[in-house]
């Protein structure tokens, strides 16, 4: 990274009694970053976003916020807006009435109060629900209302926790493009911490992947999507294909199947675990003519997905799954024989997890 | 089938209609048709009807003072229960789940003791040469030994220290629905513990405030046994005149009459309260719709 970082976790742990939610987690956030914390759930990410917040203290490491070491200052005086899963609205005051409280507790004067309100649910679009109880609004507009709330006191570091998840959906995917079109905008340093690898990938300029404590890897999506870290990461972004092989002088042997290695594998010997991607892979049927061989298999199951069709086949190699874009020809059958085959560049090596 | 089905609700509700309207309003009755008798102490009670025994006591400036001083106790009393028993829920709230049970098991303690072995434990706490009393002439205080029993305030305490209980745990049931990440987001904007409380967690239970404030008032107005022996004789309330009508007089129309009164003018109170202050703020937690006043 260039630019000096805004948020640096330094080593950062928690235990509980015997119990360690975080083990070691070390990693900066540039200035205006979007940052995802993923993982599967107990993997320690909603415990970081804890300490970030103030609302644990960390059992070791240091938190540090431009240079500024957080670790004792109070969470109501770190100036982080937080959005919550609950979304955690006030349900005794109005909308207007929950954006306000930030800036109240900061004694902003009344009139620039009514101003700042105003435009912070202007910018989520809701002004005109200003008057309304969250209990009268739909998921979609409580989550806009806490947004709202936390953006108008012009925080440092804006935290999200599962924000979106209690959304369906259509809606959920629609939030995605707004919330990263307002983040765009402002330019607030984000954290987000989700479990949802797609939610990550959709929102995140850098996503850190965190499994047991850690952070396994950390990379900007497309890249961590590309080139995993490790089997853990490949299987929890998206799905892979695995092909445990041998390798010798540039090729690799798997249940007396041979294909070539990418360029930067060549010289490999011994047992291998490589994987490939569903798109990356090639199906086609087994009678097309003057077809250059392939992996052979027979057509186990298949999803129709809209753009795409998933398959499942069955080969030697085991069970691959297979991404094929819907070009409007007839789908293969469940059943039906098919070869597949792939460029030796989509493989990929993996460190067994 | 149909009628059948519409009979159905008032005949799973019968039974206790029937307890309701057996040991409930018949004696009710009875009470009000009794106050509308005469009374003579040759004769006992008198057939005729008429308003004379409420005349009597409308125009008796001792009935005035007691119906004054039972609210004015009344009042203090829920006004203290109010302001000891909200902090002391909220405390417990957030306590160690450890210590959460036993604790409320101390805050419960009073309602486990008898009426009268509580209130002689007062007695012996307060009389003029009780514990409270030695401490403050062994301190030297100016003007101890103070006269601290037979007083209002000496009966104030009392129901207090029972009452504060009934608060407390409507509190804590109104605690336990609220959402724990409220207080998270309130302090993640910037506001101090205090503020916290009082902003955002004592209007999401005004509920349960409400609930136990009603209940407090009701059972310090017509509470006896307390203000009889925290009170002595001369400190007289509605509930101890009409004890007193009953079984010492025992002109029991008039001691009906202040019966029917006490009632009226609690029902009254409890109206007034829940019209003017708990609608106000139950509309604003969207409750009155589902769950009416408490």
């Amino acid at each position: 990274m260039t630019a000096p970082a805004f948020l640096t976790l330094d080593s950062l742990g928690k235990d509980y009694g015997t119990v360690t939610a975080v083990r070691d987690v070390s990693l900066s956030v540039a200035p205006g970053e979007f940052l995802g914390l993923l993982g599967p759930s107990g993997c320690g990410k909603t415990t970081t976003l804890q300490m970030i917040a103030g609302f644990e203290a960390p059992s070791r490491g240091r938190i540090l916020m431009e240079g500024r070491d957080l670790t004792g200052t109070p969470p109501a005086q770190r100036g982080i807006g937080l959005v919550f899963q609950s979304y955690a609205l006030f349900p005794h005051m109005t909308a207007a009435e929950n954006v306000a409280f930030g800036l109240e507790m900061r004694r902003v004067p009344r009139p620039e109060r009514g101003r700042r309100v105003a435009e912070a649910l202007a910018q989520v679009r809701l002004g005109h629900l200003a008057e309304r109880f969250p209990r009268n609004m739909s998921g979609g507009q409580q989550q806009r209302v806490a947004l709202a709330r936390a953006l108008v006191v012009e925080p440092r570091l804006l935290l999200l926790d599962e924000p979106l998840s209690n959304l369906d959906a259509k809606l959920r995917e629609e939030m995605q493009v707004e919330l990263r079109e307002l983040q765009r905008r402002i330019g607030v340093t984000t954290v987000l911490v989700t479990h949802d690898q797609a939610e990550a990938m959709a929102l995140c300029d850098r996503v850190a992947i965190m499994q047991g404590g850690r952070v396994v890897q950390i990379d900007a999506p497309w890249q961590a999507y590309d080139i995993p870290a490790d089997a853990f990461v490949a299987d929890f972004l998206g799905r892979s294909n695995r092909l445990p092989a041998r390798a010798a002088s540039g090729h690799a042997e798997a249940a007396g199947h041979r294909f070539c290695l990418p360029p930067e594998l060549a010289d490999r010997q011994g047992d291998i675990l490589l994987t490939i991607r569903p798109e990356r892979l090639r199906i086609r049927c087994e009678r097309a003519p003057e077809s250059p061989p392939g992996l052979e298999g027979r057509v186990q199951a298949r999803l129709f997905l809209g753009g795409f069709w998933l398959y499942t086949v069955e080969t030697a190699l085991g069970a691959f799954a297979v991404m094929a874009q819907n070009t409007g020809a007839t789908p293969l059958d469940e059943g039906a024989a098919v070869t597949l085959d792939w460029d030796a560049h989509s493989l990929r090596r993996l460190e067994p997890a | 089938m149909t009628r059948l089905d519409r009979l159905t609700p008032a005949l799973l509700t019968a039974p206790s209609a029937l307890v309701y309207a057996g040991a409930l309003l018949v004696p009710l009755a009875g009470v009000l048709a009794l106050s509308l008798h005469g009374f003579d102490f040759e004769k006992g009670v008198l057939p005729g009807w008429g308003l004379a025994n409420y005349q009597d006591l409308f125009t008796d400036p001792l009935f005035g003072e007691a119906l004054a001083r039972t609210f004015r106790i009344a009042g203090l009393t829920t006004l203290i229960c109010l302001l000891v028993g909200v902090p002391e829920a909220w405390i417990i709230h957030r306590m160690d789940p450890r210590w959460r049970g036993p604790m409320l098991l101390v805050v419960v303690g009073p309602l486990l003791v008898s009426v009268v072995v509580r209130n002689f434990g007062w007695m012996v706490l307060l009389g003029t040469n009780g514990l409270v009393n030695q401490a403050l002439t062994a301190l030297h205080v100016p003007g101890a030994p103070f006269r601290l029993m037979f007083t209002e305030g000496a009966v104030v305490v009392g129901l207090v220290h029972v009452m504060v209980p009934l608060v407390v745990l409507s509190v804590w049931a109104s605690l336990g629905r609220l959402d724990p990440v409220l207080e998270r987001a309130a302090t993640s904007l910037g506001a101090g513990r205090f503020t916290v409380f009082t902003r955002v967690v004592l209007p999401n239970v005004m509920p349960g405030v409400m609930a136990g404030a009603l209940m407090v008032f009701c059972l310090s107005a017509s509470a006896f046994a307390t203000p009889a022996m925290l009170g002595g004789k001369r400190l007289k309330v509605v509930s101890s005149m009409t004890y007193n009508e009953f079984l010492n007089t025992l002109n029991w129309p008039l001691g009906a009459a202040l019966a029917t009164v006490l009632m009226a003018a609690i029902l009254l109170a409890t109206l007034l309260w829940t019209r003017l202050v708990e609608k106000r703020a139950l509309r604003r937690l969207g409750e009155v719709a589902q769950g009416g006043p408490a």
